[in-house]
């Protein structure tokens, strides 16, 4: 399976228009559309409508798309959340492994009756809870849609655990080893990041969002997410090798290549000991720069045939209203369509996008 | 406590003999001669074939000897190192009980075969009883330095009566842990408390040190190897592997409770009642600090006996 390429998403209330209708012009890596936790109890049946719509929505900029439902009512989300062109699903408050085995029943149900290829739809389990870290290997081995797992970290996790979110010190520094090695032994991407102190709980902090990616990326760590935009540029850049690490790369593998031609195992190249190990890394980082390139032109190229399109739309609706100004005022149609049939009930958009929820990611 | 001391382990290619040389006056506590990763593919023929005369040097040098295996080449590796004199094997990559109980069963056949059994630290080199007492059998230490095997640490280390120490090996590099901006390695301070504990609540060695990012593995200076040694010995270790002759001082030194620690525990016993864990941390670290020391003699007079004892 190709790897997939997850350095930035945004997770973000389904049900708030102007979020979901802006949401492809962030540069996401994947868009996570949540149906749980930033959703009102009162708004979830409406959530459940907008999926479709969503799914548009994120496509226009190549995004892959999640969404994110319920752990209390997994049948009724994933009828809502299972269409084509979702990548995944995400459990939220993952605690056993039987809760998986029954997501991955009801998606397989799904994909069998929406004409979707079996297998597409991954599964995201997030593991919030002290339940769910202690059940952590049996929930990320319950399914081969879960190709990736990391450690019970963010608001959830430090509420059930009776800890401080936004504290000088890894309170998670268990949970963070656990989820990390569990996703090892089973051969799983790592999801997580490395711990840098945060004690403000600012989640649109950029400097500290580039800085946490770039030592992410240093430690083998692949993958980011949050809630602000402010972060995606910052983790696109610093999950992504730069022209440095790759030439670098490069020189370590045409060192080892020429020791290995001289049957040496390991050697010195300018105070730096190079091995298979620093080979493997090498190439890693070679292919992880080429795979990031090749998904930003894929998202740059979908923006740009997206704005055009609009832009033509643009044009095209200019000329009608040229033409219907040549028609009597009493023939035109009026505009029916109002922004309460189309968003539904009002919905409050979140005033604080600084919710601290999940920036743990 | 197991008093057995083995604060450094030196990791030396078997096929490099300038290398095996410096090993032998290197003053580590364990030689590891390695058919593992420092060894070419091209150069493992020539590296088994330099074990057999190299367990005898490392022991007249006052060295216990291991041999870490390739855990692709078990058998052959096995085959060329299962000598006398040698006191157990290093086994790194495993990841079920299954390989486990192969590697147990394949040293059992040569045992027998060749009449082997593990020696003493330092000193004569006695020929098997009959029968043999599980004191006499060849160690398997551990290494745990992949994901699975460091996730199944606890039946892994299970899997063999042999096995009377583990470590993680060369995990840094095998799973590829890299620089955290605090200057550890990613996961490697959870690795290894985790490693401790398993290690303590099976009753076998921890083996570890603190090494830090910006020198480790070949890298490793005298100063950092001292305090990832010290900083290990606190953490919880007694003796790491080190890559380079020049690292054992270090290490032998670090893993030894220093003058002042000693004067400490002293003082600790004489106002503390006998009975307190204080206390007893205390006369743990005065038998550990007896313990080196005698190592030391030991290794000592096993070199200015220029190798009488063995062979």
């Amino acid at each position: 399976m190709t790897r997939r390429i997850r350095r930035s998403g945004l997770t973000m209330p389904i049900n708030n228009p102007r979020f979901v209708g802006r949401s492809w012009t962030r540069d996401c890596d994947y868009l996570n559309f949540d149906l749980e936790d930033s959703v009102p109890q009162s708004q979830k049946e409406y959530a459940r409508t907008l999926v479709r719509e969503a799914i548009e929505h994120g496509k226009k900029g190549a995004a892959e798309i999640n969404i994110r439902i319920n752990c209390a009512y997994p049948e009724v989300d994933v009828r809502a959340a299972a269409w084509p062109g979702v990548s995944q699903i995400n459990f939220p408050k993952a605690e056993t492994a039987e809760q998986i085995e029954n997501l991955d029943a009801l998606i397989t149900e799904m994909e069998r009756i929406r004409g979707i290829r079996p297998g597409t739809i991954r599964i995201g389990a997030t593991v919030e809870t002290t339940l769910g870290v202690a059940n952590s290997y049996e929930i990320a081995s319950a399914s081969y849609r879960i190709d990736s797992f990391g450690p019970g970290t963010g608001y959830d996790m430090s509420m059930d655990m009776g800890v401080e979110m936004f504290v000088g010190f890894d309170q998670f520094f268990y949970n963070r080893g656990e989820g990390e090695l569990i996703a090892m032994a089973l051969g799983l991407e790592r999801d997580g990041s490395v711990y840098m102190p945060d004690t403000t709980g600012n989640v649109g902090n950029a400097d500290l969002a580039l800085d946490r990616a770039r030592a992410s990326r240093k430690a083998g760590l692949r993958s980011g997410g949050g809630l602000h935009p402010n972060v995606v540029a910052p983790q696109n850049e610093g999950l992504t090798p730069t022209q440095e690490d790759v030439d670098d790369a490069r020189r370590v593998l045409e060192f080892f290549s020429d020791i290995d031609a001289r049957g040496e195992a390991e050697g010195d190249m300018d105070g730096r000991v190079v091995d298979k190990y620093e080979a493997a890394r090498a190439t890693e980082v070679i292919e992880w720069a080429a795979l990031c390139a090749s998904r930003d032109a894929e998202k740059a190229a979908a923006r740009e045939r997206t704005m055009a399109a609009e832009q033509a739309a643009v044009a095209e609706s200019a000329s009608d209203e040229q033409s219907s100004e040549q028609v009597p005022a009493a023939e035109s149609t009026p505009d029916t369509h109002s922004e309460q049939s189309d968003d539904g009930p009002q919905v409050e958009e979140s005033t604080s996008p600084d919710d601290p929820e999940e920036q743990e990611q | 406590m197991n008093s057995t001391v083995r604060r450094s382990w030196l990791i030396v290619p078997a096929h490099d003999k300038e290398r095996l040389e410096l090993a032998a006056n290197s003053g580590a506590d364990v030689v590891a001669l390695d058919l593992e990763d420092t060894v070419h593919d091209s150069r493992k023929h020539e590296a088994r074939e330099n074990i057999r005369d190299a367990i005898g040097v490392m022991r007249d040098a006052g060295s216990e000897v291991f041999v870490r295996c390739d855990p692709e080449l078990l058998y052959a590796d096995m085959a060329a190192s299962v000598w006398r004199g040698l006191s157990g094997v290093i086994l790194p990559g495993l990841t079920s009980t299954g390989q486990i109980v192969e590697a147990d069963s394949i040293l059992s056949q040569f045992e027998s075969e060749r009449g082997v059994v593990r020696p003493p630290p330092v000193g004569e080199v006695r020929e098997a009883d009959d029968p043999r007492g599980p004191e006499q059998a060849l160690e398997i230490h551990l290494s745990l330095d992949t994901g699975p095997a460091n996730w199944h640490a606890e039946e892994l280390v299970q899997a063999s009566n042999r096995i009377q120490s583990t470590s993680l090996g060369r995990a840094d590099l095998k799973m590829d842990l890299r620089e955290e901006p605090s200057g550890d390695l990613h996961l490697m301070p959870y690795l290894m408390q985790r490693l401790i504990v398993i290690a303590n609540a099976l009753g076998v060695e921890p083996v570890g040190a603190w090494w830090r990012s910006t020198s480790r593995g070949l890298a490793a200076s005298h100063h950092d190897t001292l305090q990832a040694a010290i900083t290990g010995r606190q953490a919880g270790f007694r003796g790491a592997l080190c890559m380079k002759a020049d690292q054992v001082a270090a290490l032998n030194l670090g893993f030894t409770p220093s003058a002042e620690d000693v004067n400490l525990a002293l003082t600790v016993l004489e106002s503390e009642p006998a009975h307190t864990p204080v206390a007893a941390i205390s006369a743990n670290t005065l038998e550990w600090s007896d313990a080196c020391a005698l190592r030391d003699r030991s290794a000592a007079l096993a070199r200015n006996m220029g190798g009488d004892n063995d062979d």
